[in-house]
């Protein structure tokens, strides 16, 4: 655990979700969503497939638009003005299931376009913070390949370096590890967890029970669009009090 | 229970000696575990690889059989610069020799950026291009050039309703030092051996010939009458139907006799074609040797051949060291602008020879001199003939700019690599390469529109409307192509954009271009808009059908891209915009490059369909290479032989195709397109 310092909570929260609310047509997909993140807090959103939880952290980054409700990100309130958008979206990075990395590009460049392009910075120096990044994800002697030519584990932690190289102040992981095999899970739940301890606010997606325990300040557990349970790791795990998440956690564990 | 299974009787077979890799058996692997697997898997696929196999090789014994006795390919070698050209202007013809120097060079740099060479390959074409300067080398060495066959005479020659006299004074052209021959033809001693007869030979010799062939065939006829009249297996109405037949058949005499062929003796003479002067003189029987000169000068003489004495006869002569000429005439511009007049070039078809010089005069009168058109090869031609006659001048033409190609073509590998060596930097070995590539492709069809086009003072500008040929054909394809890319990507953006007025526009178009025949909109080009809009009769023919073909293959190559667009996984894009880019960045560098990247083979085979459906606008009065066939084969001397003029143009297109498709199947493999996703 990044010690759960209840000092922290005197803190303005940076993620503010008030009443959110979200349909896919008639499908009401989230529903009442309230919740704040607080700087440097690891929430890990835990909950059966299809209960939304990919819909509300896409909803934080504007990749949904949620139709109810209200989420402030670092003091921007999330509309349809476009540089309000642009601006959240450079405070915040995004790991999905999928890698989704730019295949036509090399290792580094995938890590350096968006420096350049959204933080303006020279050539140079984007590359430079690219190798940094890979450096600490534990891959710099990938930096000439394409991702076609890295393992699921490596493709993942590129992913990661790239969200990274952009100084984000948030990270919201959409289950980054599901699409891995079990091998090579364990070097990219090592990576989030080095993050975590350097202080990176995270909104985390995932099947991981033991990285949710040992990580995690927060747990969410989502059930059909609601919060239905919210508590400590411990009080989570050890005294579940929502039927569903009893349900839930006698199934997954 | 008694009966549990005993331990020994589980077979496990624990491997724990050496890893050995043992090939696979013959008949799993290799040639001919191949045939059998893809050729005779099944009875059905047996039968079909025998009816498969029938066709092919019945197709292939045909038209090879065809091409070596038959086709008459001087209508390719004689006409090379207008299926490559048309009409271009002379004078700044090697504007467009380098711009296609220019373009091979680069596609050597593009061999060496995105694919790997291998020498091997190089080496190999070297060998072949070598092998074919050396194939008219030993042709013309060991083998002679088949003779003329003209003929002498003082009567008319009949072959059914077209009757000939013998011209008693050729002109013909030769160099300095040539020998010239002629004698008393042996063949002439019966019909059988003049019927077969086969060489160049005049009209009157070939109406010899033809007569010949119809009294023989005649006689076979009376001769199987006979036979059939003989049996007793006919019904009565075939017994008098044959009977008639058998009455009416009138076999002429024999066609040796009935011209006195080879009987007189013949009275030869050689002149000078510019003073008259004798050069040999001699009276030829059939069985004295032949008259040989050494011809003093290059230019024109004349062969002057008479019967000796009164009575009615024909000789035919056989005359090596004369041939068939081709008179081209047209007029030329003087150093001043102006036009110096009309130019008469003859062309000896045999090898090319070429003269300006005047025909000789006799009385006042030109000499009348060997046409190609009336002295063509006759009969069934040996293989030997084909060799000498056809293939050594043809390769003896091509071999130069074959060889230019390849050299352009190595050098442009060099190049690359060698800035490679120089300026890439030791993680990305390709880069500078690749860069210079990428550039050139953009670059080099510009470049080489306006060298063959002209710019301003500089370069003179052409007259489009002598455009033909090859070269329109590239013109058409490159500027389609080139001009339809941008408009392609617009549109297929346009389609998918979020602004209902720009996708709807994009649709009307699409749909509309595509639902319309390119040779509709070639014609709307052509004719409507010059009536709809007067200013805009004054632009080029040529340029109205490539505005033609840019906004047809526009439309197509749209829905390609839009393909690759929609293939592009949504993740892309989501992850782009988590990034914070905008846009026309997300266009720009993430989806646009993987749609093209994705659609690169369907970009080649427009541009290879593009570069085959340009032939369409010869329905509009373009010279293009199709078109420049009708013409060809539209002049007196090349009437009917549209066969090889077809062939011809059939094989340039897949040669040029074919190029096209394993280019891009190169670059495909080198990995910068989309397999680099696996
Ligand atoms: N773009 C979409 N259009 C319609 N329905 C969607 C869309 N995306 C997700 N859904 C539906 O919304 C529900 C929640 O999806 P999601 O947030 O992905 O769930 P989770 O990530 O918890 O598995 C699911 O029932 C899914 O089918
Ligand atoms: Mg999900």
């Amino acid at each position: 655990m990044t010690g759960t310092s209840a000092a922290r909570f005197h803190d303005e929260p940076i993620i503010t979700c008030r009443k959110v609310n979200k349909w896919f047509g008639d499908f009401h997909v989230l529903k009442d969503i309230s919740v704040d993140v607080f700087p440097q807090e690891v929430v890990v959103i835990i909950g059966p497939s299809g209960s939304g939880k990919s819909t509300f952290i896409r909803c934080i980054n504007r990749l949904e638009e949620h139709q109810e409700g209200e989420i402030i990100v670092d003091g921007i309130e999330l509309g349809h003005n476009v540089r309000d958008i642009a601006a959240i979206r450079r405070e915040i990075g995004m790991v999905f299931q999928q890698f989704n990395l730019f295949p036509h590009l090399t290792v580094l460049e995938n890590i350096s376009l968006a420096q350049r392009w959204v933080r303006h910075r020279p050539h140079d120096e984007a590359d430079q913070r690219a190798m940094q990044l890979l450096e600490r994800v534990g891959i710099p002697e990938q930096a000439g390949k394409y991702p076609g030519q890295l393992s699921g584990g490596q493709q993942q932690r590129v992913a990661i370096a790239r969200a990274l190289a952009m100084d984000p102040k948030i990270m919201l992981f959409d289950e980054p590890t599901s699409a891995l095999d079990p091998e090579m899970i364990k070097e990219v739940l090592d990576v989030m967890k080095t993050l975590a301890l350097s202080g990176m606010t995270m909104l985390v997606v995932t099947h991981e029970m033991g990285f949710a325990r040992e990580v995690a300040d927060r747990v969410l557990f989502f059930d059909m669009g609601r919060i239905v349970e919210a508590g400590t790791p411990e009080h989570f795990f050890e005294d579940p009090q929502h039927e569903r998440t009893k349900l839930f956690l006698s199934q997954i564990l | 229970m008694t009966d549990m299974p005993q331990p020994e009787r589980v077979v496990t077979y624990v491997n724990t000696g050496e890893v050995v890799n043992r090939p696979a058996p013959l008949l799993t692997a290799g040639p001919l575990a191949w045939i059998r697997r893809n050729l005779f898997s099944s009875v059905f696929d047996t039968a079909l690889t025998f009816l498969f196999a029938i066709t092919v090789i019945g197709a292939i014994y045909g038209l090879v059989n065809w091409s070596i006795q038959q086709a008459n390919w001087f209508v390719v070698t004689l006409n090379l610069r207008q299926f490559m050209l048309g009409r271009y202007e002379v004078d700044p013809e090697w504007r467009v020799h380098l711009a296609a120097m220019l373009v091979v060079f680069g596609t050597g740099i593009a061999l060496a950026a995105f694919s790997r060479v291998r020498w091997r390959t190089f080496a190999a074409l070297a060998i072949v291009a070598a092998v074919l300067v050396a194939v008219p080398v030993v042709i013309e060495a060991a083998l002679p050039l088949p003779p003329l066959y003209v003929t002498a005479g003082n009567m008319p020659i009949a072959s059914g309703s077209v009757t000939q006299e013998a011209q008693s004074r050729l002109a013909f052209t030769a160099r300095a030092g040539e020998e010239f021959r002629i004698a008393v033809a042996a063949q002439a001693s019966g019909d059988e051996a003049l019927a077969v007869q086969s060489g160049f030979m005049d009209k009157a010799t070939n109406n010899l010939r033809n007569a010949a062939e119809s009294r023989l065939l005649a006689q076979a006829r009376l001769a199987e009458l006979d036979r059939l009249l003989a049996s007793d297996l006919l019904t009565a109405n075939q017994r008098v139907a044959l009977t008639g037949e058998r009455d009416r058949l009138t076999i002429p005499d024999p066609v040796v006799e009935r011209y006195a062929v080879n009987q007189a003796a013949v009275t030869v003479r050689v002149l000078r074609g510019t003073t008259l002067e004798v050069l040999a003189e001699a009276t030829l029987s059939a069985d004295s040797g032949p008259l040989s000169v050494t011809l003093p000068d290059e230019g024109w003489y004349v062969l002057e051949k008479t019967i000796a004495g009164d009575a009615p006869a024909t000789a035919i002569l056989r005359v090596d060291g004369m041939y068939p000429l081709l008179q081209r005439s047209f007029s030329r511009a003087d150093a001043g602008g102006g036009s110096a007049g009309r130019v008469n070039q003859y062309i000896r078809m045999t090898d090319n020879f070429l003269t300006e010089a005047p025909l000789p005069k006799i009385d006042g009168q030109d000499v009348p001199f060997a046409v190609i058109i009336d002295n063509q090869y006759r009969g069934v031609r040996p293989f030997a003939d084909y060799l000498r006659v056809h293939l050594a001048p043809f390769l003896k033409l091509i071999t130069p700019a074959l060889w230019q190609a390849l050299i352009l073509l190595a050098l442009g590998v060099v190049a690359g690599r060698l800035a490679d060596r120089f300026f890439s930097p030791a993680d990305r070995p390709r880069r500078t390469s690749v860069r210079v590539a990428t550039w050139l492709i953009i670059v080099l069809p510009i470049v080489a529109f306006f060298l063959a086009y002209g710019v301003g003072n500089v370069l003179p500008v052409t007259d489009t409307r002598n455009w033909g040929g090859l070269l329109l054909t590239m013109m058409l394809t490159v500027v389609g192509i080139i001009g339809s890319f941008p408009l392609g990507v617009l549109l297929a953006l346009g389609r998918r954009s979020d602004l209902p007025v720009v996708r709807y526009l994009s649709i009307l178009y699409i749909e509309t271009v595509r639902g319309v025949p390119l040779v509709t909109v070639l014609f709307m080009a052509q004719l409507l808009v010059p009536f709809l809009n007067p200013a805009l009769a004054d632009i080029d023919a040529v340029f109205r059908a490539m505005v033609g073909i840019t906004l047809f293959s526009a439309a197509y190559l749209a829905e390609n891209v839009r393909g690759g667009l929609q293939a592009i996984p949504p993740g892309q894009v989501e992850a782009a915009r988590a990034l914070g880019l905008a846009g026309w960045q997300i266009t720009l560098f993430i989806t646009l490059p993987q749609a093209l990247r994705a659609v690169i083979p369907a970009l080649v085979g427009q541009c290879i369909s593009l570069f085959k459906d340009t032939s369409l606008v010869t329905i509009v009065g373009l010279i293009d290479l199709t078109g420049i066939s009708n013409a060809v084969v539209a002049q007196t001397e090349f009437i009917g032989l549209r066969r090889e003029a077809y062939v011809f143009i059939t094989v340039l297109y897949f040669v040029f195709s074919y190029a096209m498709s394993y280019v891009s199947r190169r670059l495909e493999m080198s990995g910068s397109g989309a397999v680099r996703r696996a």
